[in-house]
């Protein structure tokens, strides 16, 4: 009970922060009914997925301070699960994420365990070359696809289906990953005020002295590294569902781990809202980039240069990101 | 057994090639802790430019060497002082990220410059060519020289490194940083010239690979990532330790070619169903996190 | 039965013997005070104590059980608290939520530790400082911080790492009347790492020096300044003889 009612607190923000935040989930829980064209809706239900991403991996990276960029495999396994689940046994979604759930975070202590007797850069290499393995296994594994991937085909399951997530119309995946996304922040805001959360930030600050306060560390990382790959399965399940076309490439690529990692750094590591505005800005940057610039014939590459750029500019002059700007400008007014 | 010989043989060429990849990385986080995400595409640059000069101005591609060493020198050093500088100041975290970022501008700008087909060496004095060492074992005659290229870049850097008074203040600067800033070696000139040396290293490994492997925009992560398992494996920061590791990293590369001798050998038909050549990197990838979780020192490294 | 006994306790790093066979007892309601010249191997003992290093031979009793071998948040668990010297920190946390973190060894519940670590702080006088960053406070007040994180876990025993190193007489004097408060008030036993002399001297029941890495004298503090070979290892030998201590 006390776990609810924390989730649901918010008290200790600034008022302003919440006007804001209020206005913007009002804004979207309305935003099907405005006019809008489809690819608006795309990069909306996008921004909600990646936000997601960001949040998930904002509880390792951000409070915990730990570089994970191997999180794409997670994306895999939830996604290759619904739809293996689905084309192979006819299982809908409300079951085979969760059943994608267990797998991931199975294999995730499995990896803990070992990755989190490395630090910094040892560790952040070592995630990449977990996440690569696991693509390159999935690349020559013809159980489920191999390199050409699997397929949903709404000829054999006819949307609307409520129960295996396919539609015809975006606005009901819309729903569903509002929904999810509602969800995922009221558990951050739990998680960042529970012991758990407490416990990453001590270890981020100064591991000995996390020790000395009897804090099991390399425990704590690896719950941290579960929750983690909770959230970004769920939303890879989705995402196979949504898209009805996954392959390694797409799913699990190392450019996607790097992406899920900037969400959170861009709008600021180990806060509520960073992963949110970290998406919110590169999300329909990225789309509609690519929508002005790339279709132009030999100009593809350019929205990734710029993209690039964001990352080096962000990366050594504000490396709290925006809402660490947000914090500074506040705490230098007091 | 002329597929041991063959696969050994092939295995240890490539492992040298692959040690000189692995040289400038080991020389930046020597001297200041950085890793660098971006050094795979520094190698990429200096293929496309190993390429290029050979083709634009119709000389031999072992002569475009210079050329390549002088591109990655500047490269370094203007990625030094126009970003990495910057960098450094930040946490730990910033660092990976930027310098993923500098890999992912470098990978698209090549992209929208060169295209995304790979291109590839068709003239020179020694393409195409071979040797035949004996006992039945052909080598490409640009493997063998790209080796023994390698080899005497290592003897080179090795000298510079502890045998001119610039190279020792390098090594200095390496092994503690403050005590070389209190003896009056200027730490910011020291830290440009590891890149310039670094990004000089990978770039004139690259214009020798292009000699026998294809170059494409996306090449760059491979590359970075089996710098790594080999810089991980020598251990950090050393240098002798990049060499011998290369050595192990080619070989495990070859491993395709020791599993068709184990095949034939012991007449095992159930091996030719492992698709061994598409996990040649996943054996790196799992070297890597092998030796960081059991031995995260690696052969010859002190730090850490 | 002491609260912390040592048995021959020895730290040898690769070749540098900082701990050379230790052994006293710390019985329970005691205030020990352990002081040496630098480089004596003070901290390193610490360290040991508490599980932050593995001891090289040796053993560690708190309250009867073998805590050798134990890992340091094990340690921790079982009521031995520390303070440290210098860390770096990265200063996200806030005074309130650093102390938190502490209270948060003995409950799940946000509110209970938010409400015991405002207990602490009051305790110490620094509960006007609850919302500041660490890195934005003064020396003295970062050691009250650290001094309030540590009892926060509600310890049996307590292990002070120069909390008064760089403080001037006034805040000398505060922090000798917290670690007062939280000895008698609270029922801890304290062991203090202390290089100022008036602070160990005035506070402790008994004192133990080490020079060197050993053990070179244990006692009351008034047995301790005239003991000569204390004198001889902070003041050199020949000063010892000049003076007649040799």
């Amino acid at each position: 009970m006390e776990t609810l009612k924390s989730a649901l607190d918010f008290s200790d923000f600034p008022r302003l922060d919440l006007v804001v935040a209020g206005s913007l989930a009002i804004l979207f829980l309305i935003f099907p009914v405005f006019p809008h064209s489809s690819f608006a809706m795309a990069t909306m239900i996008q921004f909600l997925m990646f936000s997601l991403y960001g949040m998930g991996w904002n509880t390792i990276g951000g409070y915990g301070g730990q570089v994970d960029l191997g999180k794409a495999q997670y994306v895999g396994i939830g996604a290759y699960t619904t739809t293996v689940m689905l084309v192979r046994w006819d299982i809908p979604f409300w079951f085979s994420m969760p059943v994608g759930v267990c797998f991931a975070v199975l294999w995730s202590f499995v990896l803990g365990y070992p990755l989190f007797r490395l630090k910094g850069h040892y560790f952040a290499i070592a995630t990449i070359a977990t996440s690569l393995v696991l693509k390159d296994l999935f690349e020559v594994w013809d159980f489920v696809g191999a390199a050409r991937g699997l397929e949903i085909s709404p000829i054999k399951f006819p949307p609307p289906d409520f129960l295996r997530l396919i539609f015809k119309e975006d606005v009901y995946y819309y729903d569903v990953i509002l929904g999810f996304f509602f969800v995922g922040i009221l558990y951050m805001n739990w998680f960042r005020k529970s012991r758990l959360g407490f416990q990453l930030r001590a270890i981020k600050d100064n591991e000995e002295v996390a020790r000395s306060l009897g804090i099991n560390v390399h425990w704590a990382k690896i719950k941290t590294y579960a929750i983690a790959t909770a959230f970004v399965s769920v939303v890879g399940s989705f995402h196979a569902c949504y898209i009805k076309n996954i392959e390694p490439e797409d799913t699990m690529s190392l450019d996607i781990s790097i992406l899920i990692a900037l969400m959170a750094m861009l709008g600021g590591a180990g806060s509520l809202w960073g992963p949110i505005i970290g998406a919110g800005i590169l999300i329909p940057l990225k789309s509609y980039l690519k929508e002005w610039l790339g279709a132009t014939a030999g100009l593809i590459g350019i929205d990734l240069i710029l993209y690039a750029l964001i990352i080096m500019v962000i990366s050594a002059f504000e490396p709290r990101g925006i809402w660490g700007i947000v914090q500074k400008v506040r705490r230098r007014r007091q | 057994m002329e597929i041991l010989l063959s696969a050994l043989v092939s295995g240890l060429l490539l492992g040298l090639v692959l040690a000189l990849v692995a040289l400038g990385l080991t020389i930046i986080f020597g001297v200041m802790d950085i890793v660098n995400f971006a050094h795979g595409e520094f190698l990429m640059v200096g293929m496309y430019t190993g390429l290029l000069t050979a083709q634009g101005l119709g000389i031999d591609p072992l002569l475009t060497l210079p050329v390549a060493g002088a591109v990655g020198f500047l490269l370094g050093v203007v990625c030094y002082f126009g970003f990495i500088k910057f960098l450094l100041r930040g946490p730990m975290v910033a660092q990976l990220l930027g310098t993923f970022g500098l890999m992912l501008f470098l990978r698209n700008l090549a992209l929208l410059i060169f295209g995304s087909e790979d291109r590839a060496l068709h003239h020179g004095l020694l393409v195409g060519k071979s040797f035949d060492i004996g006992m039945g074992v052909i080598v490409s005659a640009t493997k063998l020289a790209a080796a023994g290229l390698s080899v005497a870049a290592f003897v080179a850097v090795w000298l510079f490194m502890n045998r001119t008074r610039i190279g020792k203040a390098l090594t200095a600067t390496a092994l503690n940083r403050s005590a070389a800033r209190y003896m009056g070696i200027p730490t910011e000139r020291m830290n440009a010239l590891a890149w310039g040396a670094g990004g000089a290293s990978v770039t004139i490994a690259g214009a020798l690979i292009v000699n026998f492997w294809s170059v494409n925009p996306f090449i760059g992560l491979l590359f970075t990532m089996i710098a790594f398992a080999i810089v991980a494996l020598g251990g950090f920061g050393s240098v002798p330790g990049a060499f011998f590791a290369g050595l192990v990293v080619g070989l495990i590369m070859e491993i395709p070619g020791f599993w068709d001798f184990f095949m034939f050998t012991f007449n095992a038909d159930w091996m030719a169903k492992v698709p061994m050549t598409s996990f040649k990197y996943m054996w790196v990838y799992l070297a890597y996190f092998v030796i960081m979780v059991v031995r995260p020192r690696g052969l010859f490294g002190w730090k850490h | 039965m002491a609260l912390l006994e040592l048995e021959r306790v020895t730290k040898n790093f690769g070749g540098l013997m900082a701990n050379h066979e230790i052994s006293f007892a710390v019985g329970k309601g005691e205030l020990l005070g352990l002081i040496g010249p630098n480089g004596a191997g003070k901290t390193t003992l610490f360290n040991c104590i508490s599980g932050a290093y593995p001891v090289t031979s040796g053993r560690i009793f708190f309250d009867g059980e073998d805590i050798t071998a134990l890992k340091a948040h094990e340690v921790a668990r079982r009521g031995l608290a520390r303070t440290f010297q210098v860390y770096v920190a990265s200063g996200d946390l806030t005074v309130i939520e650093n102390v938190m973190v502490g209270c948060f060894m003995h409950t799940r519940s946000r509110s209970r530790a938010r409400a015991q670590a405002g207990e602490v702080l009051k305790d110490l006088g620094i509960h006007d400082l609850s919302t500041a960053l660490l890195n934005e406070l003064p020396v003295a007040s970062q050691k009250r911080v650290s001094m309030a994180t540590a009892i926060a876990t509600q310890p049996r025993l307590l292990l002070l790492d120069e909390v008064a190193a760089g403080l001037n007489p006034g805040e000398i004097e505060e922090i000798m009347g917290s670690i007062r408060h939280v000895h008698e008030e609270l029922g801890m036993t304290v062991m203090l790492i202390e290089h100022v002399m008036e602070l160990v001297m005035k506070i402790s029941h008994r004192v133990i020096v080490l020079d060197y890495g050993q053990k070179i004298a244990e006692g009351a503090p008034e047995a301790i300044t005239r003991d000569p070979a204390v004198i001889k290892a902070y003041l050199g030998e020949r000063y010892a003889r000049e003076h007649g201590a040799v």
